[in-house]
């Protein structure tokens, strides 16, 4: 036993002596601000309702339009502030004295195409003066459609902006929770390789400790560093009050997946037990296993989100099914690493 | 040209020989599996995957959207379903049922846009086009000034006519994602390049390859050919099986291939150790994904997105057009960077640089001083600070995407004192190193060189913006730069006098150079702060 934390304590120290493992977590770190970065720009251009909430109230549109016509009702219930000229010339006057943003004209119609000029300015702010009055517009055509007698269902809704939920829980955490997972594989097939090719193996043989023995302490020591990070992620969605249901089982989850690279490493690195081919293949396998689980709906990306947030029908069973993939792996490891040593 | 062919083969010959005969098998593998992949994630890619769960039963449209999981459900059942959280919103037939809480009112949302699309489809089939499509909307964009009385001030006819519900928005995720899909394969071969050079570099095969009549530029071309052309064949093939232009699609992406083969070359060239280099790569892979996404998720909406290669790709997926200037603006920093890194490569393929035991900013110092040493200083020093330009370009974009999570104020503070530390470094890091292996012999040499490296950078600056400016932006921004011709020569003194203090702090007053180098950044930084208003 002391042997092999004598084997997990070198190959934890020699991953915090050296950079690798700081430059592994400035990447997460620059993974999670690049991707609030992101979501700023998700936020503020993907979403009609949300850049109503930041920039609405300084879109200040100019109507132009024949009595009763309900258009800048459906503005002001969006909180659009509008204001009403007789013709496109004073709306024009009162645009360049700097107090319209845009002016919409709608013409007298009976039936048939009804055509809306739109005026504004040539610039950057252009795109969300646009995504602002999307909905108002839409919201004039089922008007016009339900006026010709074209019935649109579900047309009412109106639900919260979900686009920051969505990338918080299927994006971002995913990634906070897999990325070490990821690095704990591609550290098991290094520490290994880098064994067999410099014939270190032999020596460490010589100590009181099993080929096995070896193979495992390497494995617990990534997987304790995927533990370390993924508790350190979770507390800082904690203090950035990012709520994250099942937490227990969602870092469970985390490591478990670590378990499994870091064994698929493992497995990989024994049956090549050279670098080249080793990472190769393993990167293979990971992309292949997405994929292949994506598509049998036992994603653990989904499975993650879901206990994220607080899924009904994701319990500690989908976690289970993981737990019992991982000890098929490691058993049939188990039953090859002998061959690392030949 | 016949060298660097037979290098090219060797190294093909080397790859079978390390997969064993098995290397058409390893391609066939790599590319099922990759094939896989794009299949399974072509629809799970999407924001949201799974989050929702909504019942539904009667008459609805079916929801084929995969953010849901959709359950059929009785209707007497489906309110109790939803009371118990077992479902977020219930559907029975146009009524749709939701709960106030935060998931089922985003659930709602989600819903709202599938279903839309979904009636929109529907009513498009069954009336024809201008009953179920009666709105349309001219774009009209006023001039900036009012017009003379008299004179019609508003455009004749508009520039665009939309359909508000035909309009897509903007802002392009999924078609991110699609031109993200072509990376992929780049970077996993461009990774496999990596490992092939490593390799011989551990097991001294380079050496021996270095003592044979080919030059250090015909090894490295050779290398890298069959990779890059691979990397080219795949990005063909993507742009085939996705029914894009093929030749388009190479030629926006060749300059980024070139660009991820000139990083992928120097982490080998640096770093000794496996691990290293692993994480390293890693730490490449984040930081080019980040420069290459982060402004193509803008497309359409700033005219920053030209600064990333990957907004071509997005126009090219939406059919939308771009001007040669868009298309060069992000290709020919790129194509810079390959130029430079395939130098560089060049100048340190060396035994003694290669095999030498050493700290990185050793390693760095060294392989600068091996670029400048075989000019005239007067000659490298100003070609060096010209050349480094696309270089301090990048590190600058990719910190302005890190900045923008902190506050206003701290991200306006901290991207000046970043601009200003990695412009310093690029200009008076050269000469440092030469002035430290004794080659510049004078104060009034040191000033010469500092003179001209503020020439070389300044005039490669204006070039860059000239480029992009004129290619994107509007008419305002390029007159504040370009307007006043004798207001050139203001940032060519302030640049000269920050990197002669720089380097005569640490010349002549033996200042460490990192010191040397924060003074000079603080001053630097001040004067950008005053550019930006903030003395007045």
């Amino acid at each position: 036993m002391s042997a092999f934390l004598a084997v997990m304590k070198k190959e934890l120290n020699s991953v915090l002596r050296d950079r690798t493992m700081v430059i592994a977590i400035i990447i997460q770190l620059f993974i999670a601000s690049f991707s609030s970065a992101l979501l700023l720009g998700l936020l503020a251009l993907y979403d009609p309702d949300t850049v109503m909430q930041y920039s609405g109230s300084s879109v200040h549109v100019g109507l132009v339009s024949p009595a009763g016509d309900p258009l800048q009702s459906y503005l002001s219930a969006r909180g659009i502030p509008t204001t009403r000229f007789s013709s496109l010339d004073s709306a024009e006057r009162a645009y360049y004295n700097g107090r319209l943003n845009a002016i919409l004209m709608v013409p007298q119609t009976a039936g048939g195409l009804v055509d809306i000029q739109l005026y504004l300015a040539d610039s950057d702010f252009a795109p969300i003066i646009r995504t602002v009055l999307q909905t108002p517009l839409k919201q004039y055509e089922n008007y016009l459609r339900a006026q010709r007698g074209v019935v649109v269902r579900y047309t009412g809704l109106q639900g919260k902006p979900a686009t920051a939920f969505e990338f918080i829980y299927s994006v971002l955490l995913p990634i906070l929770m897999f990325f070490p997972a990821f690095v704990a594989g591609s550290m098991v097939i290094d520490s290994l390789t880098e064994e067999v090719e410099n014939n270190t193996l032999q020596t460490l043989l010589s100590a009181p400790l099993s080929i096995n023995g070896i193979v495992n302490a390497k494995i617990c020591a990534a997987v304790m560093l995927a533990l370390v990070q993924c508790s350190a992620w979770l507390g800082l969605l904690w203090l950035n009050r990012i709520s994250v249901q099942n937490s227990a089982w969602v870092l469970g989850l985390g490591i478990l997946v670590a378990g499994i690279t870091a064994t698929g490493a493992a497995l990989v690195a024994v049956l090549f037990r050279d670098r080249e081919r080793a990472q190769f293949v393993y990167s293979l396998a990971l992309l292949a296993a997405v994929a292949i689980t994506t598509l049998l709906g036992l994603s653990p990306v989904q499975t993650l989100s879901r206990l994220a947030i607080g899924d009904y029908y994701t319990t500690g069973w989908n976690v289970a099914l993981v737990a019992a993939f991982l000890a098929v792996l490691w058993l049939s490891l188990s039953s090859l690493a002998h061959r690392l040593a030949t | 040209m016949h060298q660097i062919l037979t290098i090219a083969w060797r190294e093909i010959t080397r790859l079978r020989s390390r997969f064993g005969g098995a290397s058409p098998l390893a391609v066939i593998l790599m590319l099922a599996v990759l094939g896989l992949a794009a299949f399974a994630l072509r629809n799970g890619a999407a924001l949201g995957n799974g989050l929702y769960r909504v019942g539904v039963s009667g008459d609805v449209p079916t929801i084929a959207d995969s953010r849901f999981a959709v359950v059929k459900v009785d209707p007497s059942q489906g309110q109790a379903l939803l009371d118990q959280h077992a479902i977020d919103v219930f559907v029975d037939g146009s009524q749709v049922y939701s709960r106030t809480d935060q998931k089922s009112q985003y659930a709602l949302t989600a819903l709202m846009q599938t279903l839309e699309k979904q009636e929109l489809l529907r009513v498009g089939s069954s009336y024809t086009y201008n009953l179920a499509f009666p709105l349309r909307v001219g774009i009209n964009y006023l001039s900036s000034t009012p017009a003379a009385p008299g004179v019609a001030a508003t455009p004749a006819a508009p520039v665009q006519t939309i359909i508000p519900s035909l309009t897509p928005p903007p802002a392009p995720f999924a078609q991110v994602i699609i031109a993200l899909l072509y990376i992929l394969p780049i970077t996993f071969t461009s990774i496999f390049f990596t490992s092939s050079f490593m390799d011989e570099k551990i097991n001294r095969r380079l050496v021996i390859l270095l003592s044979a009549p080919v030059t250090p530029f015909q090894i490295i071309l050779g290398k890298m050919l069959p990779y890059v052309l691979f990397a080219l064949a795949t990005t063909a093939l993507i742009a085939l099986l996705t029914h894009a232009p093929v030749l388009l699609a190479l030629a926006i992406y060749a300059p980024t291939t070139l660009f991820i083969f000139a990083i992928y070359l120097m982490v080998p060239l640096f770093y000794r150790s496996f691990k290293d280099t692993t994480f390293i790569a890693m730490l490449v892979t984040t930081l080019t994904t980040a420069y290459l996404v982060f402004p193509a998720m803008f497309t359409n909406i700033s005219e920053f997105a030209y600064l990333s290669p990957l907004t071509l790709a997005v126009k090219m997926v939406r059919a939308e057009p771009f001007s040669w200037r868009q298309y060069l603006l992000p290709s020919l920093p790129m194509a810079a960077i390959f130029g430079l890194a395939m130098f560089a490569g060049t100048r340190m393929l060396n035994e003694e640089f290669l095999m030498g035991y050493r700290p990185l900013t050793r390693k760095l110092t060294d392989a600068i001083y091996l670029m400048l040493k075989r000019a005239r200083p007067v000659v490298s020093v100003t070609l060096m600070s010209l050349g480094m330009i696309p270089v301090v370009y990048l590190v600058q974009l990719v910190f302005l995407a890190i900045a923008t999570n902190l506050s206003v104020g701290a991200m306006l503070g901290s991207t000046l004192v970043a601009a200003a530390f990695v412009e310093e470094i690029a200009k008076s890091l050269g000469i440092a190193v030469l002035a430290d292996h004794g080659l510049v012999h004078s104060t009034g040499q040191l000033l010469l060189l500092a003179f001209l490296s503020a020439l070389g950078f300044l005039v490669g600056e204006k070039l860059l913006l000239l480029v992009s400016i004129n290619g994107v932006s509007q008419a305002s921004i390029s007159s504040v730069l370009f307007s006043t011709g004798g207001f050139l020569l203001v940032p060519l003194i302030a640049h000269f006098i920050f990197t002669s203090v720089v380097l005569l702090l640490h010349t002549k007053a033996r200042f460490r150079y990192i010191l040397a180098l924060a003074i000079g950044t603080l001053l630097h930084a001040l004067y950008n702060w005053y550019l930006v208003g903030g003395l007045r």
